[in-house]
């Protein structure tokens, strides 16, 4: 629009600098809380900014010495890592062909509804026959045991993003590759996951997220440093006598850093509008 | 060069009929239009003929043989699609030559193909971009290429030019032709648009509520409409249809009281609809017998006629002029026509009466 008045103007980029100010604010005081001395953050009132800078725990965090705090979230960090790819890359092998078959087959649309049905169940109810299935399957405590947990939470968020992904993608497609004489894996594979591309990698990115900020079923499925996860890990920080607050901030920014590098990563899948051009004028 | 028979087809989805019992037989190279309103089961034909979907009843057959149980790709068939379905992640090369791709052809072949396709069309410098680098019209031909690459038996064209804008619609219509003279292939084209119908039909079936109420050349349909519903839709502005009683002595026009004499005639007096087109009317003289008198409502002139609006009693009736007559609204006019351009139809059946 050419025609904004001045007022409207300042209205839109308060409104932005608002969310952005809500967004970025716990962020920023976590940052703050990991250079400030203890006393800083003890002391009454409180102080918004630290007296003097104090680097000292990323030191002891990236101190990687056996059974210290550093070796301890490491190996948490590649645990998330690890869990969270595996069960990302499952929920998509299972949600990609499920998604397209909803969104093509109205007809079986209740059955997405049903599985969605199962997210409104809190997860302390499934708690109990996930442990009891993990402990007879022995996968207690494995990263398998726990990315297969989050598969079932992961597959019916993403298959249902991934229905909406696919339903905008005319048919008519589909109906001139048949006749071109494509299979159905040439079709999907040439044709239509290509343009599914953005929607993809969107689920991705949620689903990567989701499974790395999990922490509930982290916390009762692992107990040591082969399966337990970097969320477990900082609140293992958090369970001494005497807890600092400083360090638990440290290894919250460093826990952090993974998902942004992901995202900065799968941004460049995450671009809109491929579908345009095809039909119509 | 194939021949195309459509068997008794039908279609239900449900308990709704689509299509009714469909007898259509095509000689090789004919160009036979489906024409008629949305809805009407047109396109149900189309994706049957396709493979799309399958018949509930009938048999569809290309140079006799039966292909009912053939996947639409091993049946030969190209269809141009009113959306054009260009795949938008593929270059227009990719695009024309996908079908060949499909069907294992070499790439140098592959490429030869898509090029000479390409300069048919004059689309041969843009097989480097992507649909959406495209204007419509290049769609189009995109689209229409992707089909001719395959050299099928058979093309099905549904409703492609309806996007259009109306120059380029007439563009791509005349191209069409030229390009069914030069290949001569069997073409079965779906439109609700009766001047493609009739410039471009070898034969045109006239669709309504899932069958065919006339199938014939353009001529027989615009000449001798089978029904009053094909009357009605074929030609514009649309033929005037006026309300009448046939009797032993001829016509008699319901609101007026006007007495038409004609050779047949009905024992006994009998409902009818006659119907006349614009362009077969003409201002009648003064001594001129049989006329209908007419208020005019107001005239249009398009260029090279003059369209009057007029109502006799409370019939609408729209006449095509000369132009540069001079004709006020409000003014009484008598409008002539000749015997052998009367159409008479059974108001209860929509029947042709046989004049």
């Amino acid at each position: 629009m050419e025609r904004q008045n001045l007022g409207f103007t300042i209205f839109l980029y308060v409104c932005a600098a608002l969310l952005a100010l809500m967004i970025l604010a716990p962020f920023a005081w976590l940052f703050i809380m990991s250079i400030s001395s203890t006393n800083d953050l003890v002391s009454k009132p409180l102080r918004w900014w630290p007296v003097e800078t104090d680097w000292s725990r990323y030191r002891i965090l990236t101190d990687f010495t056996p059974n210290s705090h550093g070796a301890a979230l490491m190996s948490a960090l590649g645990n998330s890592i690890k869990i969270a790819a595996i069960a990302t890359v499952a929920a998509l092998m299972v949600s990609v062909p499920a998604g397209w078959a909803v969104s093509r087959t109205p007809a079986v649309g209740w059955s997405l509804w049903l599985v969605i049905g199962t997210y409104m169940l809190p997860p302390v109810a499934l708690a109990v026959p996930l442990y009891m299935g993990l402990a007879g399957l022995g996968m207690l405590n494995t990263k398998i045991g726990l990315a297969i947990v989050y598969l079932t939470v992961l597959a019916p968020f993403t298959t249902w993003l991934l229905k909406s992904g696919f339903d905008p993608i005319p048919r008519d497609l589909e109906k001139a590759a048949a006749i071109d004489g494509a299979r159905l894996d040439q079709m999907l594979r040439i044709i239509i996951l290509p343009l599914a591309a953005p929607v993809i990698g969107t689920a991705a990115l949620f689903a990567y997220l989701l499974a790395w900020d999990e922490f509930f079923y982290a916390l009762l499925f692992t107990s040591d440093y082969r399966a337990k996860t970097v969320t477990v890990a900082i609140a293992d920080l958090a369970g001494g006598r005497v807890a600092d607050y400083g360090l638990i901030a440290t290894a919250g920014v460093i826990a952090a850093l993974p998902p942004v590098i992901f995202g900065l990563v799968m941004q460049r899948m995450l671009i809109s509008g491929l579908t345009t051009g095809g039909v119509k004028g | 060069m194939s021949t195309l028979d459509l068997i008794g087809v039908s279609k239900s989805f449900g308990r709704t009929e689509v299509l009714k019992t469909i007898d259509i037989s095509l000689a090789s190279g004919e160009f036979l239009v489906l024409l008629g309103a949305s809805g009407c089961g047109k396109s149900t034909i189309m994706n049957i003929i396709a493979g799309l979907l399958s018949p509930t009843s009938g048999e569809i057959r290309i140079d006799g043989k039966r292909i009912n149980e053939v996947h639409p790709k091993n049946r030969d068939i190209a269809m141009v699609f009113q959306s054009y379905a260009l795949y938008p992640n593929l270059t227009v090369e990719r695009n024309i030559g996908f079908g060949l791709e499909m069907r294992g052809v070499p790439k140098t072949e592959r490429q030869a193909a898509v090029l000479k396709v390409a300069r048919i069309l004059k689309i041969d410098g843009m097989l480097g971009r992507k649909p959406a680098e495209l204007s419509g019209g290049q769609r189009q031909r995109v689209a229409i290429g992707r089909a001719l690459v395959r050299e099928p038996k058979i093309f099905l064209f549904d409703e492609p030019l309806s996007n259009l804008d109306a120059k380029l619609r007439m563009e791509m219509r005349a191209e069409l032709k030229r390009l069914h003279r030069l290949l001569g292939t069997t073409v079965v084209y779906v439109t609700h648009d009766q001047i493609e119908a009739m410039t471009l039909a070898t034969r045109i079936a006239v669709m309504r509520d899932g069958r065919i109420d006339q199938i014939g050349t353009p001529e027989e349909i615009y000449d001798r409409p089978a029904t009053a519903f094909v009357a009605e839709f074929v030609g514009a502005p649309p033929m005037n249809m006026i309300n009448a009683i046939l009797d032993a002595n001829g016509l008699r026009l319901e609101e007026s009281g006007q007495r038409v004499a004609l050779t047949i005639g009905a024992d006994a007096p009998r409902e009818v609809i006659l119907g006349l087109r614009p362009e077969d009317l003409h201002l009648a003289d003064a001594s001129e017998e049989h006329a209908i008198a007419a208020t005019v409502d107001f005239a249009e002139p398009t260029g090279p006629t003059l369209i009057v609006f007029a109502r006799h009693g409370g019939n609408p009736l729209v006449a095509s002029l000369p132009p540069h007559l001079q004709i006020a609204p409000d003014s009484q006019i008598r409008l002539t026509f000749s015997r052998k351009n009367m159409h008479i139809f059974d108001r209860a059946s929509g029947n042709r009466i046989q004049t």
